[in-house]
């Protein structure tokens, strides 16, 4: 057992040792959590430069949309530093930084990712994409009094009361917000008869509870409704079961690409042809409608809120082009694949600017208020009409949606029918 | 009734997604005596080439064809190089390399493809049969009948063919095998060769409908095994009997029983299948093993 | 140069005085160092205690445990509901240990008649039915969106911050529990693991039930993962299904054998892996996190087999090699009784019937 001893008492030191070194390397304790009241300079930003972090899924089944919320914004705001750096409200102009991390859609690694990044004095923790690892983070952003904004979630807990934690905000409409302009345009119909097919958590809770406040008191009907998990392998059963109730309208909050395009195929080989509803990052024509067959259905809407840089309808948009040209040199080499993370990441880079402009003092304060303050804003890649407004303490910075409908080869406005 | 066939039918589709994968693991250890997560790394891997290959402009055929002898040459290189100086060791570190090996593989197919889910064509073509009211897909049709046939052959191979036999003799007992004059290392490569083809013919049966990503075998690995071990872990036959019965329980509970619904519909399947090992431990078709001190 | 270190290993007052450094420098680091850093440590004790429970029966008893996650979870959920309503925390710490435990035993009282695999595709189904279960039950769990609490605040008195407060609660608490484990292993529950694990017939031929230590090796580990629960919520304040996850059960048992299996330094080895490896992932390239942990996870398999704790060892084995070759005199015969030191890997012995109990066979 002599050995065995040995072992453990070098092993010890090793283990010790490694603690020691830890130690070094890791920031002795300064201060943190500085608000920058008083005008004093917040961690991560210098007369020249201003450092942000974000920490989505890279990897695992979400890394998809994971590596677009850092492309996306990546792109922006290296065209920006290329193109000679960002205004500030104070005079001065900043190369912005960002800085990215891994979080595999685990609560407990994205705050780790978070304290480290704070530790390596971030300035403001943008863009992130999750809603367990945000909302983990969300009670230590406010402590610390860190920007967390402009994430990329749906949930309405991020933005719905920014009285109570003044450092987040969310950037996208909400799931509930789509969900209910889907029973609105229902509710015209009159008396139509609607089956449900919802992801099991909040996603698919909110699309629900948004559509059926739209439909409450009219006479739009659900007759049957269905979930599933993200790691069903297929939908089949479900299809199966509410074809059963041959409804007009299928609302189909389905988060996952291959899903989404086996409920369109499923759905029709069942001989049911429901109108569909498809949220907006399951949408694109390309990866979704088209390898299901979507023309099969008499009509197929969704909803959108930004423009499609990868789609031919709109190679001619000045800004398309602006971000496809930037795309290829800064962010193709984070994400391979777009998905609509990338086209809103960039919008939020947009925003960013928008908020820099207006900081008069170099304090994390001073962002947040010049963040509240956009009004209006049509922010690059955003469809006309869908503004930026920043001012309500309830919402989240973009909220408008456009109700759209596939026309074959892409989106277009709604038909009457 | 055709609401109830329906389901029946869309279980056993579902069913041979997990029992072609559930194929390679009982291969595996039945040649090797492993369980091994890896299964679906190489099925993984393999696809994507298959995918590669198709998306370069080869036929479908051709491209699969291509994808087999990858796997082939995958597997029987993983074995050789990765798994061998483990596999006389202790089993839970063998197991922890297969893992280690299903994470890298997954990593690998990620650095060449990313993340996103890749469309791949069906072999079988996109029809749907109606059979008096019952809706059957030619794909799940295919598949059902292309893991018949490979449950045949298997159990051919392993019953009736010297090959089989050695296997089988090596997975039991390496150095009775060896001293016999077995080819031992030559045996242990082929067994894992054949299984990686298994995995790749399970990836490619059905990518048409979870399409090609890294993690598109995850979930249905877990639900593999379960069938494997259910089925008795020497049995191919007993491993696809199982996975439709599971996919066909879990379907049947879900519609039919409100509380538990769509969501712990999943949980059926695992409780019968315990319910079934306390039973009879060897599994459904498993043969009972004598342990002599 | 064994001799000197083994002679000072076996001296008490080195011994002593080695502990009391260790002591020292665990208490000392959160004063000094950043709240990152605080975490990562307090982190490295909760999965600490995880491990350790999975070692338990998995390592020391030989019973194939993926499902640890799953009380890891319960664990944790317990935790946060007792927080949000209010129950004094000794409460909460208690209910931790004792729920999960009974969760585990009446697992075990209905699995350890099975072997290996079976067993193995038992433990898989308490994360996958976990998950949905802790989905459907928003009233305790919060749903799929996770309970977030507050709770472990540091008192005035202390004069701490919270996060150091946290953390000295969660190390104090892992310290106790690897006192307990190390009890348990090195005292006559341990040697029974050990005979069940090696050879079970021997093990009923010595009086030794196998079933019965097979369910008291799950139901400790149950416990500890409970424990490690409780720890869990205390450190990251926040859970959801997520944390129930298969994938955190697979982690962990990586992590073990990376460790070294059957070895309370190993676990602690193990639980550093758990926690820095993604950081490192992460370091050398955010994208090909999963290529960069695969990698490192085969690599140190490849070097040293019987788990880091082991590497010392192999090293002492490698300089013999060399000097035995540089020296030509004969090998040592028969190898001194420190070299026969179980490493897993050699631990069983070489007849067939117990080859295939330990391929385990899925009977």
């Amino acid at each position: 057992m002599m050995n065995f001893r040995n072992a453990t008492r070098i092993s010890g030191v090793v283990a010790t040792g490694a603690i020691a070194a830890l130690l070094i390397t890791g920031c002795s304790r300064g201060e943190e959590g500085d608000g920058g009241t008083g005008g004093e300079a917040s961690p991560g930003i210098t007369d020249t430069t201003l450092s942000l972090g974000i920490s989505s899924p890279l990897s695992g089944p979400t890394a998809g949309p994971g590596s677009c919320t850092v492309a996306g914004l990546y792109t922006y705001l290296e065209a920006g530093n290329a193109a000679g750096g960002f205004e500030f409200g104070d005079g001065n102009t900043r190369t912005v930084e960002l800085t990215y991390l891994d979080d595999v859609y685990d609560p407990a690694k994205a705050v780790a990712n978070f304290r480290q990044m704070v530790d390596d004095e971030i300035f403001a923790y943008v863009g992130a994409l999750g809603t367990p690892t945000n909302a983990a983070i969300l009670p230590i952003a406010n402590e610390e009094e860190v920007p967390q904004v402009l994430l990329v979630t749906g949930a309405t807990m991020f933005s719905s009361d920014q009285d109570a934690n003044p450092w987040t905000m969310g950037l996208l409409p909400t799931y509930f917000d789509e969900g209910r302009a889907f029973g609105e345009l229902l509710v015209e119909r009159g008396e139509v008869t609607v089956a449900i097919l919802a992801q099991n958590d909040d996603y698919g809770d909110d699309y629900v509870a948004g559509f059926e406040a739209a439909i409450e008191g009219s006479d739009v009907e659900v007759v049957a409704s269905a979930t599933y998990e993200p790691s069903d392998p297929t939908l089949d059963s479900q299809v199966t079961e509410l074809a059963a109730s041959g409804a007009d309208a299928l609302l189909s909050a389905v988060s996952v690409t291959p899903l989404q395009v086996g409920v369109l195929t499923k759905a029709q080989s069942l001989g049911w042809l429901p109108e569909i509803f498809l949220p907006s990052n399951t949408s694109t024509p390309a990866t979704v409608v088209v390898p299901g067959n979507g023309a099969a259905y008499p009509a197929v809407y969704s909803t959108s809120l930004s423009k499609v840089p990868v789609s031919p309808a709109f190679a001619e948009d000045e800004d398309v082009i602006a971000y496809n040209e930037a795309f290829a040199e800064y962010g193709a080499g984070i994400a391979a694949t777009y998905t609509p993370h990338c086209a809103w990441s960039y919008a939020e880079g947009a925003i960013l600017e928008q908020a820099f402009a207006g900081m008069t003092e170099p304090t994390r304060a001073s962002f947040m208020e010049a963040l509240r303050s956009i009004e209006d804003f049509q922010a690059p890649l955003l469809l006309d009409g869908i503004t930026v407004n920043t001012t309500d303490p309830t919402l989240p910075a973009i909220q408008g949606l456009n109700l759209v409908q596939f026309n074959g080869t892409g989106y277009g406005p709604v038909t009457a029918g | 009734m055709e609401y109830f066939i329906q389901l029946v039918i869309e279980g056993l589709a579902t069913g041979s997604i997990y029992g072609a994968l559930a194929l390679a693991i009982v291969l595996v250890n039945r040649a090797t005596g492993l369980i091994n997560f890896a299964q679906g790394g190489m099925a993984v891997v393999s696809t994507f080439v298959a995918y590669a290959l198709f998306n370069a402009g080869a036929p479908l055929a051709l491209a699969i064809l291509g994808a087999i002898v990858f796997a082939f040459v995958l597997g029987a290189f993983l074995e050789r190089v990765i798994v061998r100086p483990f596999e006389r060791g202790d089993p839970d570190t063998a197991v922890v390399v297969t893992i280690g090996m299903f994470v890298l593989l997954g990593g690998i197919a990620a650095f060449f493809f990313g993340y996103e889910p890749r469309q791949f064509p069906s072999f079988f073509g996109l029809e749907t049969l109606n059979l008096g009211g019952v809706f059957v897909s030619l794909r799940s049709l295919g598949t059902i009948v292309v893991l018949a046939v490979v449950v045949v052959l298997l159990q051919l191979l392993f019953r009736g063919t010297k090959l089989g036999l050695a296997m089988r003799a090596v997975a039991d007992n390496p150095e009775s095998a060896a001293l016999s004059g077995l080819p031992v290392s030559r045996l242990l490569m082929i067994g894992w060769g054949l299984a990686s083809v298994l995995g790749v013919i399970a990836g490619v049966l059905v990518a048409p409908q979870l399409f090609v990503s890294p993690g598109m075998l995850d979930f249905v690995l877990v639900y593999a095994l379960a069938a494997a071990i259910l089925g008795g872990l020497d049995s191919p036959l007993g491993a696809v009997v199982a996975a439709w019965f599971i996919g066909v329980i879990e379907n049947l509970a879900g519609a039919y029983i409100d509380v538990i619904g769509n969501d712990l519909k999943i949980a059926v399947p695992f409780i019968v299948m315990i319910v079934i090992l306390i039973v009879r431990p060897q599994g459904l078709f498993g043969r009972k093993v004598v342990v002599r001190v | 140069m064994n001799n000197t270190l083994a002679k000072l290993a076996a001296n008490t007052w080195v011994r002593i005085g080695f502990a009391v450094v260790v002591a020292v420098v665990l208490v000392v680091l959160p004063l000094v160092s950043s709240k990152y850093v605080n975490y990562q440590l307090s982190l490295i004790a909760v999965f600490g205690v995880a491990i350790l429970g999975l070692n338990i029966v998995m390592g020391y008893a030989g019973q194939v445990s993926l499902g640890q996650s799953a009380f890891l979870g319960l664990g944790a959920y317990i935790a946060a509901y007792g927080v949000v309503e209010g129950w004094p925390i000794p409460l909460i710490f208690v209910l931790c240990a004792v729920v999960p435990a009974i969760v585990g035993l009446l697992v075990a009282l209905a699995a350890a008649r099975l072997r290996g695999l079976a067993l193995a595709m038992v433990t898989i189904a308490l994360p996958i039915i976990g998950i949905p279960l802790a989905k459907r039950l928003r009233e305790f769990t919060g749903g799929s969106q996770g309970t977030t609490v507050s709770w472990l605040r540091a008192p005035e008195w202390s004069g701490l911050d919270h996060d150091q407060w946290r953390y000295y609660v969660v190390v104090a608490i892992a310290v106790l529990m690897f006192l307990l484990a190390r009890n348990i292993v090195t005292g006559r529950i341990g040697r029974a693991f050990r005979v069940v694990k090696e050879n079970e017939s021997v093990a009923i031929a010595m009086g030794v039930s196998p079933y019965k230590y097979k369910v008291l090796a799950f139901t400790i580990a149950s416990l500890f993962g409970g424990v490690a629960g409780f720890l869990y919520l205390g450190i990251v304040q926040y859970t959801s299904p997520e944390t129930l996850s298969f994938h955190t059960s697979i982690n962990m048992v990586a992590a073990m054998v990376i460790g070294g299996s059957a070895s309370i330094l190993g676990t602690i080895i193990g639980a550093i892996y758990f926690v820095f490896v993604p950081n490192l992932a992460n370091q050398v390239n955010p994208q090909l996190t999963a290529l960069v942990s695969g990698a490192v996870l085969l690599a140190v398999l490849f070097l040293v087999p019987g788990g880091i704790v082991s590497l010392p060892r192999r090293i002492t084995q490698a300089i013999r090699a060399v000097r035995r070759r540089a020296g030509g005199s004969p090998p040592e015969t028969p190898q001194s009784p420190s070299d026969r030191v179980p490493a897993p890997a050699t631990t069983r012995p070489k007849s067939t019937e117990k080859k295939n109990e330990g391929k385990r066979q899925g009977q």
